[in-house]
């Protein structure tokens, strides 16, 4: 009984909805002057005003996909994509106005920062409205702050790496965010440093018929290693969200970044994200991934392996409950000898919904002697919901060992019963089988973040099943 | 002089993994066509019979819109074999392109009766090494309790462009069987569609292709599944020489009703030159719980060297 | 007088519409030990499905009583709360469930308490080593990779962590060799007290040879033909069931 009165809170958690209340909003839809006035609002300097008009260009001239979940719905000029929280930066939580501190203390933020984190930020609406580091490694020289700040202060570092690794024109939804981009985090590691305590960024959307289009970038430094968990949640609307952020990481050689994620958007939300690294010699990117929330969702992490031994990992989970579309996966480019990437996903479809896995592994020619191993599996728990799994696999070079496997199925009757015959219920036997399936990806997550993503697990399959 | 566009997917993908389609490029479609004779069939028993009244396609996907049309329109061969025998007798159809005969498009139509065990095996060659052209169509029905065993062998010239749309329907505790060997073409597109739409029913393959020279290969082999406890296993084995480049499309697609049912799909590729280029596209799509589907795709350079593969 | 544990009364099941259990009837007592034996094929694992309603055993037919309570329609997770257990002939597989998390629950589950973890740890540390289990097993995924016989000893270390009043053990010493049969009658010896009672099944005698069992019965196409003491199943240690088949036809 106990159990459930914690699932109940923790549900009302991420719907806490505070009044629209901001500094300023800007007017919705999509149009040069929209976008003029985003730059004057954040007073952008000349380079980062005329990326802005360029990137509206591209996006005006660039086609919605013509391949998975139908975006038709998606109507920019319903979305205000610049929302100014009632709230400076701060880098104390009792500085933060009230009703924004509650929030993100209800989702555990300040806490987990005393306790597992080196450094947060927390973004609210279109602006970071807390950023905060452990003192022992900014002596380091590490530099974590909103990208705000660091196009200010370090002007030259974000020139010369801003939307290079992720190219404007990649997709439409890329090119909005070269647009209409605010907030996010910067994250700097200087050569040999071990960031051995994870970085956590927590993006937070409240106001209705807006969006949120963070930048996140990441310089890994030769030698360095960094954790960086990426939160984000928003309390549900009737009408719709847009989330279109932009994460870039530079893992130079010999560095390790670890990047974890559990996106537990509304489901009023289409969370149209980009990622993707660029991955040096002998370092290693490795995505962890859990995407439980959204409306629609297309979210493809790419590692791009240019380094000779660069290697990748790619561990997700999906789970689509009902009105869910989650179009994910992962891309993969091998562009030097000996690469490695492994991929490890996984999906649950429920009530109705759709788990997508789309992918691309691509080996090129000069990525002799690489290997790339690819492992999905989909589970289905009723038969109105979907699992598509649309893997592309491109090889160019015969020096290679290339593997993909997937699997779909249900839940065995026989393993049921066998749980139910040690006295456990239907129900918490399907719960305790759908977590042992999501373990792989919640034992690589900090304990919190599993519990976290266990719970999330028992809120999604409760009373759907049995 | 045409581009065409052939072997679309049944789900639609990044443009730029170039898989959606095939294009074939600056190729000249034969208009003026005269009837194919070098064509032999032979059968073992009376009780089947073939004629030349092969109905007209309705496909539900097939190779592409202009190719089903030349078809419709200009086959210069038809064959409609009707399957009475329980037996396993052998129906055999050989076709030789020569230079009498440069263009085959051929129009095959199978019914396997209930109760009937069938074995077919159509050939296609080429006598000398001239430019042909090969448009054609194979339709299969097995009515139900039937079994039909099929062997394609395409041997044609790496002159050649080799186009082929099958199809096949399943009935209730029907099975069909294909034994594909892919060795010719100088394009060589093959789209496979069974609906396997009875209980109990099967739909195995087994494909072997190898690609040598500037060889272009391409399969877009789709199976959905609609009855209960229905099976299906796709086993597409190859190796690519020189300048080869093959696409392997496979789907295979749980469709709602298709309860108990099984799909297994191994792909496996042998790349034996630096320059050879493959691009797989296994899907898996299930709209029903309670399936089981697998597959797995692998490709590594050759171990040892498989002369064997090249003694055609 | 001995009190009345388990009662089936003239049980008919019947799995994808064939009929496998013609008319059951079996008493066990507090403090027995049973054994159900017969060829392949007989009813063996469906008399223990059916006991604890696998729902794909349908019964046609009869009665199920335990602790003169009627389980004959429970669902299984209520009947194995009642303290009835079975030991599986194929154990199955569960990735991602540590033994330990695994048993701690289904604890938890069956004796409505909660859990004392380092006196659970300790305990299942003990019942390891008188199994002769590896104690790295216990955070290891529940059964996945397990060898048959490691399969086999985990059901017998579950059964000794939840004490059931009923344990029945399908199959439990079939594909083990003597050394591992041996401490699976260990096991039974462990759990077996006057209170709770044990219905081995099998399909040979080996067991027997370390464990002294009250009650054998003899199941041939779905009916017990015949019940005896342990001499019944020497007897078919040596003459086999042809007799017993031959009745039958």
């Amino acid at each position: 009984m106990k159990k459930t009165e914690i699932e109940e809170i923790n549900r009302n958690i991420y719907n806490i909805k505070n009044k629209d209340e901001y500094d300023y909003k800007i007017k919705k839809g999509l149009t040069p002057e929209i976008i003029e006035e985003i730059s004057n609002q954040k007073h952008d300097p000349k380079w980062m005003r005329e990326f802005r008009k360029k990137a509206l260009q591209v996006y005006n001239k660039l086609e919605l996909p013509k391949w998975g979940p139908d975006l038709s719905e998606l109507d920019m000029n319903e979305i205000a994509t610049y929302v100014r929280p009632k709230s400076k930066l701060n880098n104390s939580w009792e500085d933060v106005p009230e009703d924004i501190k509650n929030t993100f203390d209800k989702l555990g933020i300040p806490e987990a920062e005393k306790t597992s984190l080196s450094g947060v930020g927390a973004q609210y609406d279109s602006e970071v409205v807390y950023h905060s580091m452990r003192e022992e490694l900014i002596k380091q020289g590490v530099i974590y702050t909103d990208m705000e700040t660091a196009i200010k202060e370090y002007e030259d570092i974000v020139k010369k790496h801003f939307m290079k690794c992720v190219p404007v024109n990649d997709h439409k939804f890329v090119a909005l965010h070269g647009a209409v981009w605010s907030g996010g985090s910067f994250v700097y590691v200087p050569k040999g440093v071990k960031v051995d305590i994870p970085l956590q960024s927590y993006f937070r959307l409240n106001s209705p018929e807006s969006g949120q289009f963070e930048h996140t970038l990441i310089i890994v430094e030769e030698g360095a290693s960094l954790h960086f968990i990426e939160g984000c949640s928003a309390p549900k609307y009737n009408k719709i969200n847009l989330h279109a952020g932009c994460v870039e990481l530079y893992v130079k050689d010999n560095a390790y970044l670890r990047y974890s994620t559990i996106e537990n958007w509304s489901k009023n939300m289409l969370n149209l994200n980009t990622k993707k690294a660029i991955v040096g010699k002998n370092a290693q990117v490795d995505w962890i991934s859990g995407s439980f929330g959204s409306k629609i969702s297309m979210l493809y992490p790419m590692s791009i392996l240019n380094g000779e031994g660069a290697k990748t990992e790619f561990t997700g989970i999906s789970f689509a409950g009902k009105g869910q579309n989650l179009d994910n996966g992962f891309k993969v480019v091998h562009n030097a000898p000996n690469t490695s990437s492994v991929v490890n996903a996984k999906s649950i479809s429920k009530n109705g919904g759709i788990c997508t896995y789309r992918s691309s592994v691509k080996i090129n020619e000069n990525a002799e002697n690489s290997k790339s191993s690819v492992s999905c599996e989909s589970l289905m728990l009723d038969n109105i919901s979907k699992s598509d799994t649309i893997p592309v696999n491109e090889i160019k070079t015969d020096k290679v060992e290339f593997s993909h496997e997937a699997k779909i199925g249900k839940i065995s009757d026989k393993t049921i019963f066998y749980l139910m015959s040690r006295g456990i219920s239907e129900e918490d036997a399907k719960a305790m089988i759908v977590r042992g399936f999501a373990y792989p990806i919640s034992k690589e997550l900090p304990v919190e973040y599993a519990v976290e993503m266990n719970n999330l697990i028992n809120l999604e399959l409760e009373g759907a099943i049995g | 002089m045409k581009e065409l566009t052939l072997n679309e997917t049944p789900v639609r993908t990044a443009k730029n993994y170039n898989i959606n389609d095939i294009k074939i490029k600056e190729i000249k479609i034969p208009e003026k066509i005269e009837k194919f004779k070098n064509v032999i069939i032979k059968k073992e028993t009376d009780k089947d019979t073939i004629n030349e009244n092969s109905s007209k396609l309705k496909l539900s996907y097939g190779i592409g819109k202009e190719l089903i049309e030349q078809i419709n329109k200009n086959s210069n061969n038809n064959e409609k074999i009707t399957i009475n025998s329980k037996t396993n007798k052998k129906i055999i159809i050989q076709y030789k392109l020569n230079k009498e005969n440069i263009n085959l498009i051929e129009n095959i139509e199978i019914i396997a009766k209930e109760n009937t065990k069938s074995n077919i095996i159509i050939k296609y060659e080429s006598e000398e090494d001239l430019k042909y052209y090969h448009n054609g169509a194979i339709r299969i029905k097995s009515e139900e309790n039937s079994e039909v065993n099929v062997t394609l062998i395409n041997y044609l010239n790496k002159n050649t462009y080799n186009f082929l749309s099958i199809e096949n329907e399943i009935e209730n505790n029907s099975k069909i069987n294909y034994n594909i060997i892919d060795f010719g073409g100088k394009s060589s597109i093959t789209n496979f569609y069974t609906n396997i739409k009875g209980n109990n029913a099967q739909n195995n393959i087994n494909t072997i292709y190898i690609g040598n020279e500037n060889q272009l290969i391409d399969l877009n082999y789709i199976v959905e599944l609609r009855g209960e406890k229905a099976k299906t296993n796709i086993e597409v084995q190859g190796a690519l020489k020189d300048n080869a480049v093959k696409h392997f499309k496979g789907t295979i697609d749980f469709k709602k009703g298709s309860k108990k049912s099984k799909g297994n799909e191994n792909e496996f590729c042998m790349l034996l030159s630096e320059k050879a280029k493959l691009i797989a596209l296994p899907m898996l799509l299930c709209s029903e719980e309670d399936v089981e589907g697998n597959h797995s795709s692998s490709s590594r350079k050759s171990r040892c060297k498989p002369d064997f593969l090249y003694n055609e | 007088m001995s009190e009345k544990l388990l009662e089936i009364k003239n049980l008919y099941v019947t799995t994808e519409k064939k009929e496998i259990l013609k008319g059951i009837n079996l008493k066990i007592n507090k403090g027995e030990i049973h054994v159900i034996m017969g060829p392949n094929g007989s009813g063996k694992t469906t008399t223990a499905n059916a006991i604890l309603n696998n729902p794909i055993y349908k019964k046609e037919k009869g009665s199920i009583e335990f602790n003169k309570e009627d389980i004959t329609n429970l669902k299984t997770d209520e009947i194995a709360r009642k303290g009835i257990f079975m030991s599986f002939q194929q154990p199955e597989e569960i990735p991602g469930i540590t033994i330990t998390n695994f048993l701690k629950y289904a604890k938890n589950k069956t004796t409505g308490k909660p859990v004392k973890v380092f006196e659970f740890r300790e305990e299942l540390k003990q019942y390891m080593e008188e199994l002769k289990m590896d104690s790295k097993n216990i955070e290891r995924s529940l059964n996945v990779g397990f060898s048959g016989g490691e399969k086999k000893k985990n059901e017998i270390l579950q059964m000794l962590v939840l004490n059931p009043k009923l344990a029945i053990l399908d199959e439990t010493d079939s594909g083990l060799d003597v050394d591992a049969i041996k401490t699976v009658s260990k096991g039974i010896e462990m759990f077996k007290n006057d209170e709770n009672a044990v219905i081995i099944i099998t399909h040979n005698t080996k067991i027997l040879h370390s464990l002294k069992v009250d009650f054998v019965h003899i199941l041939v196409n779905g009916k017990i033909v015949k019940t005896g003491t342990q001499e019944l199943a020497k007897e078919i240690e040596e003459n086999g069931y042809s007799k017993y088949i031959e009745k039958e036809c």
